[in-house]
């Protein structure tokens, strides 16, 4: 009976430990850290134009729509990749606002850019130093976030989207 | 009047030499600070690399915040907030003591007590 009582804790704690080793190795990718903006409000921002600097953009024009937010830009190779499922969401909703944000581009590269595989965004912001990334959190392009129409973030992914993920798991939140 | 022409001058360069050796005080704390804390700052797109050890795009943006924030008179526990409510607690080295986290740092002590527990029984036995 001792030795019951003795061994129980320790089965118990043995127990929770295996509990939570699969909990730390079951869909923890150490390259993807999780979003801790995921269901908060969007961050303030505010960008120019990148085609008309006296136009800006905030959270506030696009307030009560659904809005995908991308971050771009010229020198980002697997930008390009996903570029053409932005033409093929708009077509497909359009409801939805993207919003572009070219981040750390020089102004002419960005725009030829867009010129030559076209621009699906309904706005293009100008991030140039940065700091509206780093207020979404983003550390490496492209990146994109999807708000709703509370302003609230809902959806957020790291690296160049494909068309399963935006059947899979974007289509799904529109 | 020469002199106290002469006088004025001197006085001038003395306090031009003060804000001078202030300015370079003040920016080397400033250097000891965002070292101090960029080392305890993890570069989230490096392996294993403090943000202060790393080169890479991110990190120097990281550097470059955290020196903005000091220079505001921002804390290190505020500049450590507005980093963790945008990357999350991954970006520090040393997780923070919190409900969330009460279970990995006291886990190693009470494993320590159920060993400790288990050892004295097991002495006591023989």
């Amino acid at each position: 009976m001792r030795k019951l009582i003795i061994l129980t804790p320790l089965v118990i704690l043995f127990i929770i430990s295996i509990f939570l080793l699969i909990y730390l190795l079951s869909n923890k990718d150490p390259n993807k850290p999780p979003s801790v903006l995921l269901n908060k409000n969007v961050p303030n921002f505010e960008s120019n134009s990148l085609y008309n600097p006296k136009i800006y953009i905030n959270y506030e024009k696009v307030k009560n729509k659904k809005v995908l937010i991308n971050f771009f830009a010229s020198w980002c190779l697997p930008c390009k990749v996903e570029h053409p499922l932005f033409f093929e969401l708009s077509k497909r909703y359009p409801d939805l606002f993207i919003l572009g944000f070219n981040h750390k581009d020089k102004i002419e590269d960005a725009k030829k850019y867009l010129l030559e595989d076209g621009n699906p965004y309904n706005f293009v912001g100008v991030d140039k130093d940065g700091m509206i990334a780093l207020e979404f959190g983003v550390f490496g392009l492209p990146e994109t976030f999807l708000i709703n129409e509370n302003g609230k973030i809902i959806y957020k992914f790291m690296g160049p989207l494909t068309k399963e993920i935006i059947l899979n798991e974007i289509e799904p939140l529109l | 009047m020469k002199l106290n022409h002469s006088y004025n001058k001197f006085i001038l360069i003395k306090l031009i030499l003060i804000f001078f050796f202030v300015d370079v005080i003040a920016s080397e704390l400033i250097d000891e600070k965002v070292k101090k804390l960029t080392l305890e700052l993890r570069c989230m797109t490096c392996q294993n690399q403090s943000i202060y050890d790393s080169e890479a795009d991110f990190s120097n943006d990281i550097k470059k915040i955290v020196r903005k924030k000091f220079q505001e008179g921002k804390s290190e526990k505020e500049i450590k907030d507005f980093l963790t409510n945008r990357y999350g607690e991954y970006i520090l080295f040393k997780p923070l003591l919190n409900y969330k986290n009460l279970f990995l740092w006291a886990f190693p002590f009470i494993l320590l007590v159920f060993s400790l527990f288990f050892f004295i029984y097991r002495i006591r036995k023989r």
